[in-house]
């Protein structure tokens, strides 16, 4: 690792005109680098992006967000990322936590380092019920489906060393790529542990979250890809 | 011959007649078809063989056993497509990836006046 390691954010976003300018303004405080991912967003994500100091990248349609993700890993170890970290545009994860995921990485304590919700009881409270049922459920069937057992799950805030995130490509579009990544970790034989991280419900984040409806679809998607691949 | 004969006869040479019209295919698929409609028009001409098969299978008619065989048949066109369905997304994801690379917009040139589309139309 260099004397000064450079750290990639990576921010998919889709339209989140609404949260992205204050959610990035934070991130820019912080002097990381900053890759957004607009994922073809029909709102003004787009030329908010343009405005900000971050590398700002446009697919031209749609896609989903494992989508989004894999572009701007590409992009990021095309540009000599040594950390890469995975932060959600909708304001839910705090900008203070991403110190506390790459700095096992930084010691080389660990090459992926997951953050969790659940490691902490002050941040496992702070989960609405129903949805702290949910991701029980989600954690028990993402444990059987990737042999990964972790805490939490469907946690999108992550970080990778550059030489784990080179052995990932993501092929899941849409939010099944959560367990894809979990199962591509665990092929590449990286070390992986968990750091507890705290998410910040608003009702923003909550209306954007997933319903149980989308857990279903995540496990058809699953276990249709384990069928194709 | 009942009606209902002539109309899968008519109907199953509409296929074959819209499937070498229509669609460019290679000469394995069109042998295929053509192999699958002279079946089906054998069958439908000639319902006493299908009844043969269907007693020989333990099946009890020759509808029933064409019901089972039909829907087997949907199914596993289905799971083609849907696999040809995938495939063409993935391919489709890895040309938007390229395009989003390649026109990504560095945080330098925040004031660039380039046009904010990042896909101008060409004149």
């Amino acid at each position: 690792m260099h004397m000064n390691p450079s750290i990639f954010v990576i921010v998919p976003a889709y339209n989140e005109a609404n949260v992205v300018r204050s959610v990035l303004k934070k991130l820019i405080e912080f002097g990381h680098t900053i890759v957004v991912v607009d994922d073809g967003s029909s709102d003004h994500t787009w030329e908010i992006l343009q405005e900000l100091p971050v590398h700002a990248l446009r697919h031209p349609i749609n896609l989903g967000e494992g989508a989004a993700l894999q572009t701007g890993m590409s992009y990021a170890l095309s540009k000599g990322a040594d950390v890469i970290v995975h932060f959600d545009a909708d304001g839910q994860h705090r900008v203070e936590d991403i110190a506390v995921l790459t700095a096992p990485i930084l010691s080389g304590e660990a090459d992926v380092v997951l953050g969790s919700r659940f490691l902490r009881e002050s941040d496992a409270e702070a989960v609405p019920a129903r949805r702290r049922l949910l991701l029980r459920c989600a954690r028990i069937i993402n444990g059987l489906l990737t042999g990964v057992w972790l805490t939490d799950a469907h946690n999108g805030f992550r970080a990778l060393s550059a030489e784990a995130a080179s052995r990932i490509h993501l092929h899941e579009n849409r939010f099944a790529h959560a367990s894809e990544i979990l199962s591509q970790i665990r092929q590449s034989g990286a070390h992986y542990i968990e750091r507890p991280t705290s998410i910040l419900y608003t009702d923003y984040s909550q209306e954007k979250g997933q319903s149980a409806w989308n857990g279903i679809r995540i496990v058809i998607d699953i276990v249709v890809r384990k069928i194709f691949r | 011959m009942r009606p209902v004969q002539l109309i899968l006869i008519v109907m199953l040479i509409g296929i074959l007649f819209l499937y070498f019209n229509r669609l460019r295919s290679g000469l394995v698929d069109r042998v295929v078809v053509a192999l699958f409609v002279v079946v089906g028009i054998t069958l439908a001409a000639i319902p006493d063989v299908t009844m043969k098969i269907a007693a020989f299978v333990g099946v009890g008619r020759g509808a029933d056993l064409f019901m089972y065989l039909a829907l087997v048949g949907i199914g596993f066109f289905l799971l083609v497509l849907y696999s040809k369905l995938r495939d063409i997304e993935s391919t489709i994801s890895e040309l938007a990836r390229s395009v989003a690379i390649d026109t990504a917009h560095e945080p330098g040139r925040a004031a660039d006046p380039r046009p904010s589309e990042p896909f101008p139309k060409k004149e």
